[in-house]
């Protein structure tokens, strides 16, 4: 049951994915991304990564998500000049041909890598004392012990994004003075 | 796991390189940022032991996670701002540093 489950998410997954980057409209390829996001939600929770599906769904599905459809709404993309695309054969086989191969290159290296552990639905090591491959007091301990550098860092990347964004999107009242 | 971040990982390269509209750039990134995030986990899991858990990855994936939300953010008032200024979020007309 996890096994199919799983199988059936990834292949969601990617076919979310294939929607991203194929959809017409900028508000398709959006949807796309939460529907993947979403796939993906569920497959932390088959492998037993609790809290990382719940912080994915928050996140992602939440904030992120809020993020760009917002952007969307915004820009009036449902304008047509806005729309049009280049053709693939004027980007040139170069470009097709670095992301397949990287494409190709990843996905031979993984499977070459795996070759013989266990899939996810067939229940490898269940961890003993919560069930979960992350507990969140273990991770928190972590956080706040060996790694409270990075999580200072962490803290002050989020204030300098909140100062840059608001200084980018704010309108500028004098067209001379050019600060933002 | 690990296939399917490779793969997710391959259409968000793809996205990244074909695409033009910058809201789709910006979703592909997204795509990309999540297939490291899951083969990070993959990797935890598959490093793990039932008394000694790999916590590196699920910290790491946090670590990502919290840039994504940055890079989201700050890429996406970058949007606002050029749509602002020149009216179009199409790549090819937006060659301004090109001098």
């Amino acid at each position: 049951m996890a096994e199919f489950l799983f199988y059936t998410m990834s292949i969601a997954a990617v076919l979310f994915g294939i929607g991203v980057i194929a959809a017409k409209q900028p508000l398709m390829s959006v949807l796309s991304l939460l529907g993947s996001f979403v796939c993906l939600g569920v497959i932390y929770l088959l492998a037993q990564f609790q809290f990382m599906a719940a912080a994915q769904i928050l996140v992602y599905a939440g904030a992120i998500m809020v993020l760009f459809l917002f952007v969307v709404m915004l820009l009036d993309l449902a304008n047509p000049e806005l729309l049009k695309e280049v053709p693939l054969k004027i980007l040139g086989p170069g470009k097709v041909a670095v992301a397949v191969a990287v494409a190709g290159g990843l996905a031979l290296t993984s499977i070459l890598s795996t070759r013989g552990t266990p899939a996810v639905g067939s229940e490898p090591s269940v961890p003993v004392q919560s069930g979960a491959f992350d507990p969140v007091d273990e991770i928190a301990a972590v956080i706040f012990t060996r790694y409270i550098l990075a999580f200072e860092a962490a803290g002050l990347l989020l204030v300098a994004t909140m100062v840059g964004v608001m200084v980018l999107a704010k309108r500028q009242r004098d067209p001379i003075e050019r600060g933002g | 796991m690990l296939v399917l971040a490779a793969v997710l990982f391959g259409l968000g390269v793809l996205g990244f390189l074909l695409r033009r509209n910058v809201i789709v750039v910006l979703a592909s990134v997204e795509l990309l940022l999540n297939a490291a995030n899951l083969s990070f986990l993959a990797g935890a899991r598959m490093h793990s032991t039932p008394d000694n858990l790999n916590l590196l990855g699920p910290v790491f994936a946090v670590f990502v996670i919290l840039v994504a939300a940055a890079e989201a953010a700050i890429g996406l008032a970058i949007v606002i701002a050029l749509y602002r200024l020149k009216q179009t979020v199409h790549l090819d007309q937006l060659a301004e540093l090109k001098g």
